[in-house]
């Protein structure tokens, strides 16, 4: 089956690299296909890359504080630009300060974000619910918008993604 | 090419004069004017001096992290650090906007901040504030007050707080690239950093002591003592070229007792050893051990622990300052009542510990050997890359992987070598990518870690940095299968 591409990246002046590259070895080995921007990435590079790929869910990462600066208007922008199905997903400390999760849930929600984690989710019930909701919004065998179900393509349907996922093991010891 | 030499005068003045236009608060600064501004401030303000009294008394000196967006609510925190946390020192946290130098978004961010009552900014936009409003901030509070950030081109930055009486300022053209940025080159940085070190060598040249202070705990994840030191004692060697005297140089805490107390001696003497391999005999050398920088456990309870741990080590490693987390690390940006709490419990467990020595010398010893030929073999190649010089040499060392820190965000860092834990929670190199270490020391890490892995029943695996990763925020310092 294909893979489902996801966008990852750390939004705004944000630099905290560790947490993202754990990310994208969890969500590769998941099976989902990572685009993975890195650290300092504004929306609009969020929002290119999941046209260009075709992702099917945008996962923002934020730990500095300046979470709810940074995500305004971003459901807005992803409209704007034709992204009208697509997952967005935030996580992290989104906020400054010592704030109940249920608050900081709500106000991420109200902004468009379908799913808000706090720092320490569980990725395994991350990634459960990212396929779940695949599912029910791009049905149960999501094909592609644009290539009617024809996968076509180098890229597509092939192990490159495992591959290339960083050695788990290293031969010599 | 880029070289370790004095940046020339006149060529200073040409790009301090680009410097001042990238945001209109630097139109009129004037290091004149900062000159007999600093002439006013008392010694017990004066960072270089309280640092240089703390080596003499052998004391280790707390102070905390701290910034908001607005000025008065600024001070008003500091004020709370100083009397209900006792700081002995003071910081001034910038903001991430500022350090990225994105002030159209710091001001929308000051903007924002005064409309919902409460910081929306993850620091104190210093630049934004201007001389002015940073000096009502020096002039409100009674301990040394430093500029901590983040900032790969801080030139600004520090004309600014420099003018407004900070007598101390952090980072380095590495450690505050490399780990804070993603496509700034190394050569850029070091170039930006050896303005502002040029800067603190003019107040210097007018009577004036300045403090800086490299960052040392770069990512703060699993990061090989050798790493961090060599990167410190480059930048160190790089700041006093351009005529800076007072410097302290850092060390993140990396969980093991002994490796850590280690650390702190191989820093110190290698420090040394290597500034008068480059000629210089009048600077004031002091150290700072940073508490766990890695991630915290949510529940409180549990993260003074890790608080406490950090400052026994602290003292015991015998660096004259300690930065103090504070219970809320794992949550973000703290209250002023948590980041006091951290205080008051980094006190408590440095005062129990002051005049103890807990473990084998012998051990102790080879540790710091171990780091000391680690260290060594770094800088000698980054020497020999540079023919000699050490500014080309960290450029082109970078570019070949010889130097490298693990996860940083930087595209102009290799990110190939892969640390892990041994079986005692020592940070050892399991893949040194293309670190220039002897094939003997790399044979003695591969065996410690060997010796995990059996204790384990699990081969080595990346699953085991991951592990380590997040082992203390789950509470433990080795990351074990479940």
């Amino acid at each position: 089956m294909e893979k489902h591409a996801i966008v990852l990246g750390v939004i705004g002046a944000d630099c905290h690299s560790v947490g993202n590259k754990i990310l994208e070895l969890f969500f590769t080995a998941e099976g989902f296909k990572v685009v993975n921007l890195g650290v300092m990435v504004s929306q609009q590079e969020f929002i290119n890359a999941a046209i260009e790929t075709d992702a099917r869910a945008i996962l923002v990462s934020s730990l500095y504080g300046h979470g709810e600066i940074d995500c305004q208007g971003f459901r807005d922008l992803c409209l704007e630009k034709g992204l009208d199905r697509i997952l967005l997903y935030v996580g992290g400390n989104l906020v400054v300060g010592k704030t109940p999760f249920a608050i900081v849930e709500e106000k991420f929600k109200k902004m468009g974000f379908d799913r808000v984690f706090p720092p320490d989710v569980d990725l395994k019930k991350a990634a459960e619910l990212l396929k779940q909701d695949i599912k029910e919004r791009f049905g149960p065998d999501s094909q592609s918008s644009r290539d009617n179900g024809q996968p076509a393509g180098p890229d597509k349907s092939n192990p490159e993604a495992e591959a290339s996922a960083p050695e788990t093991r290293e031969p010599r010891g | 090419m880029i070289k370790n030499e004095k940046l020339d005068l006149k060529e200073f003045y040409e790009i301090r004069k680009e410097v001042l236009q990238t945001w209109p608060t630097g139109q009129n600064v004037s290091i004149e004017e900062g000159i007999k501004l600093h002439r006013t401030i008392p010694e017990e303000r004066r960072f270089a001096r309280v640092m240089k009294k703390a080596r003499e008394k052998r004391q280790t000196l707390l102070q905390p992290r701290a910034g908001v967006a607005l000025i008065e609510d600024h001070i008003k925190l500091l004020r709370y650090l100083e009397t209900e946390g006792q700081a002995d020192l003071l910081p001034t946290t910038i903001d991430a906007y500022t350090r990225q130098n994105r002030y159209q978004e710091a001001e929308k961010g000051i903007e924002k901040s005064r409309q919902a009552g409460t910081s929306l900014l993850n620091g104190f936009p210093a630049v934004n504030h201007g001389v002015e409003g940073c000096r009502r901030v020096v002039e409100s509070v009674s301990r040394p007050l430093q500029v901590r950030h983040g900032t790969p081109d801080a030139r600004l930055l520090a004309e600014i707080t420099l003018a407004a009486g900070f007598t101390s300022f952090e980072g380095g053209g590495i450690s505050y690239n490399i780990p804070y940025a993603k496509r700034v080159p190394v050569e850029k940085s070091i170039r930006d950093w050896q303005y502002v070190d040029r800067l603190v060598g003019l107040y210097e040249e007018n009577g004036i002591r300045i403090n800086r202070e490299p960052f040392g705990p770069l990512t703060g994840t699993l990061v090989p003592p050798c790493i961090s030191i060599a990167i410190g004692i480059i930048e160190g060697l790089l700041a006093i070229k351009q005529g800076v005297r007072s410097i302290t140089l850092g060390y993140g805490q990396g969980g093991n007792i002994v490796q850590d107390v280690a650390a702190i001696s191989a820093l110190r003497e290698l420090a040394e050893e290597y500034f008068r391999r480059e000629g210089f005999d009048d600077f004031e050398l002091t150290t700072v051990f940073h508490q766990w920088m890695g991630g915290f456990p949510e529940d409180e309870a549990k993260a003074f622990s890790v608080i406490a741990l950090g400052a026994i080590v602290a003292r015991l490693s015998g660096a004259e300052k300690v930065i103090v987390k504070s219970p809320h690390e794992a949550m973000g940006i703290p209250t002023r009542e948590a980041n006091a709490q951290g205080l008051r419990a980094t006190r408590q467990a440095i005062n129990m510990v002051e005049d103890q020595v807990i473990f084998k010398p012998e051990d102790l010893q080879f540790e710091v050997e171990l780091i000391k030929a680690e260290v060594r073999s770094l800088l000698d190649r980054t020497y020999e890359i540079g023919q000699g010089d050490v500014a080309a040499g960290t450029v082109a060392a970078f570019e070949a992987g010889l130097l490298d820190v693990p996860f940083a965000p930087s595209i102009y860092n290799h990110g190939k070598i892969i640390p892990m834990r041994d079986n005692e929670g020592f940070i050892r190199i399991f893949n040194k990518g293309n670190l220039p270490l002897p094939e003997d020391i790399m044979a003695y890490h591969r065996q410690r870690l060997q010796e995990r892995a059996r204790a384990e029943g699990r081969a080595i695996s990346f699953e085991m940095v991951t592990d380590d990763i997040y082992a203390i925020s789950k509470g433990k310092l080795v990351g074990r299968p479940k």
